[in-house]
């Protein structure tokens, strides 16, 4: 990590109010938001904003469809090369949710350069264009504003066959929901600025934040896969919720089985949670139906807003158990964490067994 | 030894940060903290409740005056939360988390009557039994209805006030679908108090107790 108290320059999360997809605003707001935008249709666009999908599909060719997408945040964190990469990985993993592999990006760069040298700028330039290096896409220019707070993202292109597109709307009924990386990076990041973290702890939540999920979505392709999505500013159970809802079934987890980064439950139990997992609780609480007495904490972190979240696969039952262990053998955290079943529509059910 | 602290204009999570600090210190018994948001206030809660130590925040204009004491007995703790409990000022989620925190008692209907005997008979016993259940303030999660005992949900059935009752009370009121369509009572009984199988194991496995009369 930069320290940076010596040098006068702020640090680089100083200012920040929420950080990364903790900075998004509420499905409820965007909700009423978006209300009156007019929601155009064209029979190449093959999925647009309905049901909060990760990005736009666009159908060129019969073999062609292009996935458009855009994500951008202020820091997360103090070291400006993590914290480009890291906002790279998050842009990135929305063509990965869609099925589809990035081949172009552009750089989105709001800037202080007043108050901060310009190494820092190009240290966090250079986060993100390794990280789109690794994912095998072009980076092909940007733009940058003068703004008072640091903000970093990425508007990626990615190509997919039409036929191959996965949208969160396609589950059956009896397919097992594998989740792949930790979840809890909202809370982790909180205690990582408060220095709450223990130096390994911290090393988890760095590895999952800047792990590209191109591998990921590779494993998850060895199977007949249904629908997938990746986990972000929605939290776990707004982005079950939503899968659930587009596929028209209910969705049943057990929490104890949600892999969770290393200390994060005790950091929210303390109270370091930041206010979009309460959005979250908020805005998605009426559809979760609790099959057992789930505690504060634990809730927290199925709300809790992620960051470079990983992917949420559908698939049938029967090739959980070796997705699961395909990811891990990747590295990745993986767990089969419940099941969809027919019921009521985008209904969250909740149980916690002792062991997955 | 008491401490005040304001932590209005702080981002998160400095807040609950600058708390935890302060009451790192054993020696202080009583902190008190203006913050500006109910973000904060909950934040502050879960604190005090890992450290076992009571929490009120009052609202005020523009702010929320948070006060944390420890150092009390379990029966002064939970008689000054009672005492101090500001509705508004509570965690905008505790209700939230109570409705998830109900008795873990399941009852389980798989026949329209109690026991074996006269037909009429114990069909009118088990809307007592329910009507008793009711009256005498349990709170079980659910209702779960399977086989003949979906008739109850019927609209002749004398127990279907009674059940009506209990889903008002939050409990969970659920006829098996597969049964609900067998015995023609599909256009009755409301979709959303249908069930299936899979729904009823897990209720009856992750229930603390199962009653079945």
């Amino acid at each position: 990590m930069t320290d940076s108290a010596s040098s006068g320059q702020p640090k680089l999360t100083a200012h920040v109010k929420a950080a990364g997809c903790a900075a998004k605003i509420s499905a409820g707001e965007l909700g009423e938001i978006l209300r009156e935008l007019p929601s155009l249709k064209s029979p190449a666009l093959l999925t647009g904003m309905d049901h909060f999908e990760d990005a736009a599909v666009y159908r060129i060719s019969e073999d062609v469809a292009i996935i458009q997408t855009t994500d951008f945040f202020p820091p997360v964190v103090d070291d400006p090369y993590t914290f480009g990469r890291i906002a790279a990985v998050n842009a990135l993993s929305d063509v990965y949710a869609m099925g589809g592999r990035p081949v172009l990006a552009l750089n989105i760069l709001c800037f202080p350069t007043c108050d901060y040298p310009l190494e820092i700028v190009r240290a966090i330039l250079k986060g993100g264009a390794d990280a789109i290096a690794e994912s095998g896409a072009v980076l092909a220019g940007g733009h940058s504003i003068q703004a008072p707070e640091p903000i970093y993202g990425l508007s990626v292109t990615g190509l997919v066959h039409p036929s191959a597109i996965l949208t969160n709307g396609g589950a059956k009924a009896g397919d097992a929901l594998v989740l792949s990386k930790s979840i809890g990076t909202g809370v982790g990041l909180l205690g990582m600025k408060g220095e709450q973290l223990s130096a390994t702890a911290q090393q988890s939540l760095l590895k999952n934040l800047t792990t590209l999920n191109d591998q990921i979505l590779a494993a998850g392709l060895q199977y007949e896969l249904h629908a997938a999505t990746d986990i972000t500013g929605f939290g776990l159970i707004g982005h079950l919720h939503e899968m659930a809802e587009a596929s028209g079934l209910l969705a049943s987890i057990n929490a104890a089985g949600v892999p969770l980064l290393p200390a994060v439950r005790q950091l929210a139990a303390e109270g370091f949670v930041p206010a979009g997992a309460y959005a979250n609780r908020q805005t998605y609480q009426p559809f979760v139906n609790y099959i057992d007495a789930v505690d504060d904490s634990l809730m927290d972190l199925l709300f809790d807003p992620q960051t470079a979240g990983g992917l949420l696969f559908s698939l049938p039952a029967k090739d959980a158990t070796l997705l699961t262990r395909d990811l891990k053998a990747l590295g990745v955290a993986a767990a089969t964490i419940g099941a969809f079943r027919t019921g009521k529509s985008g209904q969250v059910e909740v149980s916690l067994y002792d062991k997955a | 030894m008491e401490e005040r602290i304001d932590l209005r204009g702080l981002t998160c999570p400095e807040p609950v940060l600058r708390t935890k600090r302060l009451l790192d210190d054993q020696s202080i018994l009583k902190v008190e903290a203006l913050v500006d948001d109910q973000v904060c206030v909950n934040n502050l809660s879960r604190l005090s409740r890992s450290l076992k130590a009571t929490v009120t925040a009052l609202p005020k204009e523009g702010y929320f005056q948070v006060v944390i004491e420890r150092g009390q007995s379990d029966a002064q703790l939970s008689r000054s939360s009672e005492k101090h409990g500001q509705p508004a000022a509570k965690p905008a989620e505790s209700s939230l988390a109570d409705s998830s925190q109900k008795t873990a008692e399941v009852i389980f209907l798989a026949k329209d009557t109690f026991g074996d005997g006269d037909a009429e008979f114990s069909k009118t016993l088990l809307s007592l039994f329910l009507q008793s259940v009711l009256e005498t303030g349990h709170q079980p999660r659910a209702i779960l209805m399977a086989n003949t005992g979906v008739r109850l949900m019927a609209a002749d059935s004398p127990a279907l006030k009674v059940l009506q009752d209990f889903k008002a009370n939050g409990c969970e009121v659920l006829a098996c679908g597969l049964c609900v369509e067998f015995y023609g009572l599909k256009d009755v009984i409301a979709k959303d108090q249908i069930t299936n199988m899979f729904a009823i194991v897990e209720y009856l496995f992750a229930a603390e107790k199962v009653i079945s009369p």
